[in-house]
């Protein structure tokens, strides 16, 4: 059981790290960004590719993986968000073509095979793979009849870290200050100086980063990296966490997290496999009846 | 040299495939000089059974090449339309009736998948078009392709071993050697292929002497397996069996060694591709398996296909790319005995089911014939993992 609640712990780390990125563009922009998890998917590919077809060792190569993944942020904004602004555009539309590029990067991955365009890239098309062995020492430890291996150890202290750093620089520093102000109302931030345009492009980039971060991690520890694991292991899961924390809600997406991990770890072993999502997502339903704007969420009201 | 490489396969092939037609209906000497054999092929390209479909799209076209280059059949060319069905059951229905709206092709490949398959074939056998499935295992695909009804499909055909013989195959091999007494059954619930291949288990197990401790069934979208790892362990099975698809069988590998599992994995199709050995690296050493095909096999009609293979991709070919190009070697054979009018679709169509349930011929998989229930007779090959990406051919057992 023991054991079950450290799983619990770890798969809760990745599914935050997930969220934060997520509910930050929501945060601030209020469109969801259905291609965060893409950008995930990439973190992870960019990676390996250093990593396994050009020889770099990992840590540098984990750097330009996030450093990447936030510039796809910023074409994510250019491409998909900043034009449907200019117009006008319902979020709804933002939704749509945050979709399409999603569609696009995983196309771009699992089309990938020797010979073809982006071979450089990817050769493994829609198949999964892992770093080759030894890329990061991953020492494992047996204490008391319990598992703990390093990796896993590393992604508990990284999210935790990073998440610390994120509430810090938004509540302390000048652009968070800048930020949150865009949060609450476009036009009165316009008014009172701040480059609404620059912040957004500022948001993407960070989430993004924070995306691409929690993919690589997510591949490392899970030993699974190919086209489809942001959008079938992390997309929906990602949401159901952030509406729960409480929409745009940091520190309820971080909780968020961990509850989801420890619900659905619980409801495996306590009732079984086949149940295991139903009872998850009944929590998450039972948790929004109780209180609808989420364990986090103070902005329901304004919205509504 | 390549094209000399291919000259001798083909030339070998069709040697072996004219030698093989033992009731062979009379024909095989019409000229089909300057017409085209148009096939098509629904193969999962992408998606979860991209894992397999490009595998067998290689294997398929690679056939095709071949025998083209050298006279193809009676002289008319084959041609082979592939359509990627996304590895998703309505939009491989949606490809397949396109494909048979055409109007012109006289047979089907595929589709990949045991899910989609059970939407595409009953549509196949209601436009009497032959389909030869080259990679679907679970159970209800031939003869009864209109499960729950029982009667017979007359041109659903397969060249893949079924997973009803290649799991039992498998635990016959390992339980007489090792004599397992417990185990633990880890299962996709979501997944037609998987879910067929645990009630296999389940139903096998118990006339081995082995008790099945647990059923731990999870989603094949599953992203950390450490949970139900954990689960299965605390049962301290001897064996674990895993039908899944994809890298799952990896990745649960990986897991269960990580926490100190020590025992053996068993499985079946899903373990067979070298992909999956080379994900599950050291951690699959020695997991074991049925297979329709093995790499180093010697004898002719496998290592002219590896040869060819190696020279046209530079890669090595695995299970779904041999199924697949046998697929096309079973067609051509079939094809150069039915006495093809080219002027009537449906009559060709119907010659060519009649010829192809009488095809005798070498393959990569080995000896080829069906069974009067349409399915594969063929040598199963129990492999092992050998930890780095390949396989290691543990024992043999002829069709019974």
């Amino acid at each position: 059981m023991t054991q079950q609640v450290l799983n619990a712990i770890f798969i809760g780390s990745i599914y935050a790290l997930f969220a934060v990125g997520y509910t930050l563009v929501f945060g601030v922009l209020d469109v969801l960004n259905l291609a965060h998890s893409a950008v995930f998917m990439l973190g992870a590919v960019i990676t390996y590719s250093l990593v396994a077809l050009h020889g770099m060792p990992f840590l540098p190569a984990a750097v330009i993986a996030i450093l990447v993944c936030g510039l796809l942020g910023l074409l994510i904004e250019f491409v998909a968000l900043r034009p449907l602004r200019r117009r006008n555009a319902p979020p709804i539309s933002a939704l749509i073509s945050t979709i399409g590029l999603a569609l696009i990067f995983v196309a771009i991955v699992e089309q990938a095979t020797p010979g073809t365009l982006f071979s450089w890239l990817w050769q493994d098309g829609a198949n999964s793979v892992r770093f080759p062995a030894g890329t990061v020492p991953n020492p494992t430890y047996h204490l008391a009849g319990l598992t703990i291996e390093g990796t896993k150890l590393g992604i508990l202290v990284t999210s935790v870290v990073l998440m610390l750093v994120l509430g810090y620089v938004i509540r302390f520093t000048q652009i968070g200050r800048a930020l949150r102000a865009v949060a609450e109302n476009r036009r009165a931030a316009t008014l009172l100086g701040i480059n609404v345009d620059r912040i957004f492009a500022s948001t993407l980039f960070l989430s993004s980063a924070l995306g691409g971060l929690a993919g690589l991690l997510f591949g490392l520890a899970i030993s699974d990296i190919g086209p489809y694991i942001g959008r079938d292991q992390v997309e929906l899961k990602g949401l159901a966490v952030i509406v729960l924390g409480g929409m745009g809600s940091i520190p309820g997406a971080v909780l968020g997290g961990y509850l989801l991990g420890l619900i659905e770890v619980l409801a495996f072993v306590r009732f079984g496999s086949n149940v295991e999502a139903g009872v998850a997502f009944a929590a998450l339903f039972l948790v929004l009846v109780l209180r609808p704007q989420g364990l986090f969420g103070a902005r329901l009201r304004e919205r509504l | 040299m390549r094209s000399a490489a291919r000259g001798i396969t083909i030339a070998l092939a069709l040697a072996l495939a004219a030698c093989g037609g033992t009731t062979s209906t009379g024909g095989g000497t019409a000229s089909y000089q300057g017409k085209t054999i148009q096939l098509g092929a629904i193969l999962s390209l992408t998606g979860a059974g991209g894992v397999y479909g490009p595998s067998s799209k290689k294997g398929a076209d690679l056939a095709v090449e071949t025998i083209n280059n050298s006279g193809g059949v009676n002289g008319a060319k084959l041609a082979l339309d592939t359509r990627d069905d996304g590895s998703d059951k309505a939009q491989s229905a949606q490809v397949a009736q396109t494909l048979i709206q055409q109007g012109n092709l006289l047979a089907l490949l595929g589709p990949t998948l045991s899910n989609s398959a059970v939407a595409v074939h009953p549509l196949a056998e209601s436009f009497k078009i032959p389909i030869l499935a080259v990679s679907t295992t679970g159970i209800h695909i031939v003869p009864d392709c209109n499960f729950p009804k029982t009667d017979p499909c007359r041109y659903v055909f397969r060249d893949s071993l079924g997973e009803e013989t290649a799991i039992p195959t498998n635990i016959k091999i390992y339980a007489a050697k090792a004599h397992p007494k417990t185990g633990v059954l880890m299962v996709a619930n979501d997944d037609k292929f998987s879910k067929d291949g645990g009630t296999i288990v389940t139903k096998t197990v118990d006339q081995y002497g082995i008790t099945l401790l647990d059923t731990i069934q999870f989603s094949k979208t599953t992203a950390d397996f450490a949970t139900p790892v954990t689960q299965a362990l605390s049962k301290k099975p001897e064996v674990i069996f895993i039908t899944s698809l994809g890298g799952i069988p990896a990745k649960i590998m990986i897991e269960a060694r990580k926490q100190g599992f020590t025992g053996q994995f068993l499985g079946g199709n899903g373990f067979n591709t070298a992909v999956v050995s080379k994900q599950a690296g050291t951690a699959g050493q020695g997991a074991e398996s049925g297979s329709a095909w093995y790499l180093d096999n010697t004898f002719p009609s496998n290592a002219e296909f590896v040869k060819a293979y190696r020279a046209k991709y530079s890669s090595d070919p695995d299970q779904f790319a041999a199924q697949g190009y046998a697929a096309i070697l079973i067609l051509a054979d079939a094809a150069k005995r039915a006495n093809l009018t080219f002027s009537d679709v449906a009559g060709d169509r119907s010659k060519l089911r009649d010829a192809m349930e009488t095809v005798n011929i070498q393959t990569p998989l080995g000896p080829f014939q069906f069974t009067s229930a349409h399915d594969v007779k063929q040598t199963v090959w129990v492999i092992l993992m050998d930890g780095k990406g390949g396989f290691n051919l543990l024992a043999s057992v002829n069709p019974s």
